[in-house]
């Protein structure tokens, strides 16, 4: 079998579902005849028609609160975000309503939304933000971040399984650049477990999404000075792996923990207190942050980049970190 | 002297008198408001004030073109229930066994009854925060309401949500409502949306006021209702004040029913206090989501008679604005049209009324007995666990579909490469 690319991943893993499950289906801008702004749903209406393909007015909120809506009706709704920048047109919808609905009445919303997010695309400030801690600080909401397709199309099928309002962040600098082969038997990756992306003893880089693929570069390069780099890919940020963030702390001892978000708020801090509350005497030397900076999402590529967290970064303090 | 009517002028001076406001929205009412609100400044003060004439004798109400004797006594009682409910609430808030705040529904029983009475079994409902009334005639019970505002373990939400906050997804059907305003509407339309997949044309009423008219949640939800004809009623109680702030302050325009043009759906002015009129406009708005023609928009122009909630005494409204809209009390009014009709005694009215406070006591002293929730309960049921939910009108009905279509490779170029 060819190996398959992240977007195709996605495509299948929703494809999939929608063949299992007819309660399942998609809304959202421009996902029908189009196909969506990244070809997510092409070719998905001329299988399930535009009944269960349904394309929206240009309105975040009403895609977020009728999908909503049919959920309470036993519906499973996959909603896109043409882009995840604009999930903040919907946020009172989904912090308000959703994510405090079986809290607050008892009433179950089994849905999706998903859509692309992240930068080094030269996408500008709207087209580019990493927004995914505004729903890990939600209680009710589960939050993911895949790194590599076949975690892709694993997760997206335990999505839209899942009984409560998920949030599917699909970096978009992954879509069309990565590419493994899959399975060829249905699978689905499990909700809430990180994953070890890459075993090393000396340090532990503690990541997720296009991030990973940062730290694996700068793994490679410290290998040749022999410094041997652990990555553990979070895959899920809400619920967090508590258990696998604590056991690469006890095995290394040394933690940088890097994304792509900005630093202030970001998970790095949460996970700076998870480790001090629970793995403090495990460490040999102060957590490391290493983040984009606390900017807007610049849009010329010598000012992204200066932005987003490089490979050399994560180089450079490696070498600092293993001296300490 | 007026003028002498012929008897064909007579019978016409009869019938229902049904005009179209200056965009063409019909206006079902028999009396215009002939007075606005205007502000000044008073003894180096700034007020408002009222302009125009507020002492227009109060019009008999026309019969339903719907409702028989039975129906209409029943909207009665059921109104009898909102209003001594809520008397209930405002002795127990004194009392202070009320937690928070209390937000009444006097003057609008008519508008929350009326409409909530046209809706069949398996229609949906949106309720703001003064339709209380309409949860009574959805099934839900007075000490629910009571519960809920006593912050009580047997209140629906079971202690988490304050006061009207509450739903039922399984039986009653209506979405718990959350503070900010417009938001429910665009959920009523996935209600709609869920149900047509499921093969059934429903409806879902969505009440929103004047100054929830103003919110984009409202508009984009709406608008989505609207252009994928789902059968969403948006009835706009127009009671004048928006917590204070006048009508004249939050909108341009006279008449909120204009906006139904911009929509693209129909929309008709009623008389909030006539629950004939409530009724009619809401059940023809209700067949039309059952022939699967979309969304309706009513607007009801009625008076908020209290504060925002207990604590505000409204002193922000001219005194002669409360005394024309106090006599037109929809329940006195209901009560005329009963009488009028020659379909109640004085003995019935008294049984009603009798029974209905029976009834509310037995109620209030439900939610006083019932304990305060147990702090263990504080964050649990955060997430629904695994387990099958269940489809709520049946199985999927996908009438366009192409079983043979394969999932082929993406070949188009994405947004950003």
């Amino acid at each position: 079998m060819a190996p398959v690319t992240y977007l195709e991943a996605i495509r299948q893993g929703l494809w999939e579902e929608m063949e299992r499950d007819p309660a399942v289906f998609v809304m959202g801008e421009d996902v029908g005849v189009y196909g969506g702004a990244f070809k997510v749903t092409e070719g998905f209406v001329h299988r399930f028609g535009p009944e269960r393909v349904v394309d929206t007015p240009i309105s975040e909120m009403a895609i977020a609160s009728s999908a909503y809506g049919a959920a309470l009706t036993g519906m499973r709704p996959v909603a896109e975000f043409q882009f995840m920048d604009f999930i903040t047109s919907a946020h009172s919808q989904i912090v308000q309503i959703l994510a405090k609905s079986n809290w607050r009445w008892g009433a179950p919303a089994p849905m999706v939304l998903r859509g692309p997010t992240g930068g080094g695309v030269s996408g500008g400030p709207f087209h580019s933000q990493n927004n995914e801690m505004a729903y890990v600080h939600t209680p009710g909401l589960k939050v993911i971040c895949p790194a590599t397709a076949r975690d892709a199309k694993g997760l997206i099928k335990s999505a839209v399984r899942d009984n409560n309002p998920v949030i599917f962040f699909e970096h978009k600098y992954l879509y069309r650049r990565i590419k493994e082969d899959l399975p060829a038997e249905e699978y689905t990756i499990p909700i809430g477990k990180a994953r070890v992306h890459r075993r090393g003893k000396h340090l532990s880089i503690i990541t997720y999404a296009a991030t990973v693929y940062v730290a694996q570069e700068a793994a490679e390069l410290l290998a040749t000075e022999g410094i041997d780099v652990e990555i553990l890919d979070l895959r899920t940020l809400l619920p967090l792996d508590r258990d696998a963030i604590r056991e690469t702390v006890e095995k290394t001892n040394r933690v940088i923990v890097l994304h792509e978000d900005t630093k202030t708020g970001g998970i790095a801090g949460e996970i700076a207190a998870i480790i001090n509350e629970e793995a403090f005497d495990f460490l040999d030397a102060p957590i490391v942050r290493i983040t984009s900076l606390d900017s807007a999402v610049p849009f010329s590529p010598p000012l992204e980049k200066a932005f987003m967290p490089q490979v050399a970064d994560v180089v450079r303090a490696a070498r600092k970190l293993v001296k300490y | 002297m007026p003028a002498k009517l012929s008897s064909n002028e007579k019978i016409k001076a009869q019938q229902p008198t049904v005009a179209n406001n200056p965009h063409g929205i019909p206006d079902w009412r028999l009396e215009q408001i002939p007075f606005h609100i205007e502000s000044e400044w008073l003894e180096g003060q700034y007020h408002y004030k009222v302009v125009g004439p507020t002492d227009a004798p109060v019009p008999k109400l026309r019969p339903s073109k719907y409702l028989d004797r039975e129906k209409s006594i029943e909207i009665y009682r059921l109104m009898l229930v909102n209003r001594r409910m809520e008397e209930s609430l405002e002795r127990m808030y004194k009392q202070s066994k009320v937690i928070g705040g209390l937000y009444l529904s006097l003057g609008q029983e008519a508008t929350s009854v009326a409409s909530a009475f046209a809706l069949g079994a398996d229609d949906w409902m949106g309720p703001m925060i003064r339709n209380q009334g309409s949860m009574i005639v959805r099934g839900f019970k007075p000490s629910d309401t009571m519960m809920q505002y006593m912050a009580k373990a047997g209140s629906p939400t079971r202690g988490r949500e304050s006061g009207s906050h509450y739903g039922d997804h399984k039986v009653h059907n209506v979405v718990a409502p959350i503070s900010h305003l417009g938001d429910s509407i665009s959920v009523l339309a996935g209600c709609c949306m869920g149900a047509r997949l499921q093969g059934r044309e429903i409806a879902a009423l969505g009440y929103i006021g004047d100054g929830g008219q103003s919110t984009g949640p409202t508009y984009e939800g709406f608008n989505f209702a609207a252009v994928k004809k789902l059968g969403v009623i948006l009835l706009v109680e127009h009671n004048q004040w928006a917590y204070s702030t006048p009508v004249e302050m939050q909108f341009a325009c006279k008449d909120l029913a204009d906006r139904s043009i911009g929509y693209g759906v129909p929309g008709v002015i009623v008389d909030g206090t006539d629950a004939n009129q409530v009724y009619d406009a809401t059940y023809e708005a209700v067949q039309r989501a059952y022939r699967g023609e979309g969304a309706s928009f009513i607007e009801a122009k009625l008076m908020r008679m209290k504060g925002h909630a207990m604590h505000d005494p409204a002193n922000y409204v001219p005194a002669p604005v409360k005394e024309y809209w106090k006599r037109r009390d929809p329940i006195l009014r209901y009560e005329n049209f009963l009488r009028e009709q020659g379909w109640i005694t004085d003995d019935e009215l008294k049984t009603i009324s009798d029974g209905v406070n029976q009834w509310i006591e037995e109620e209030r002293a439900v939610a006083e007995a019932s304990p305060m929730p147990d702090p263990a309960d504080a964050a649990t049921d955060v997430y629904k666990e695994d387990g099958p939910i269940a489809l709520k009108y049946g199985p999927i009905v996908v009438r366009q579909a192409n079983e043979g279509a394969e999932l082929t490779e993406s070949s188009a170029p994405g947004h950003y490469k």
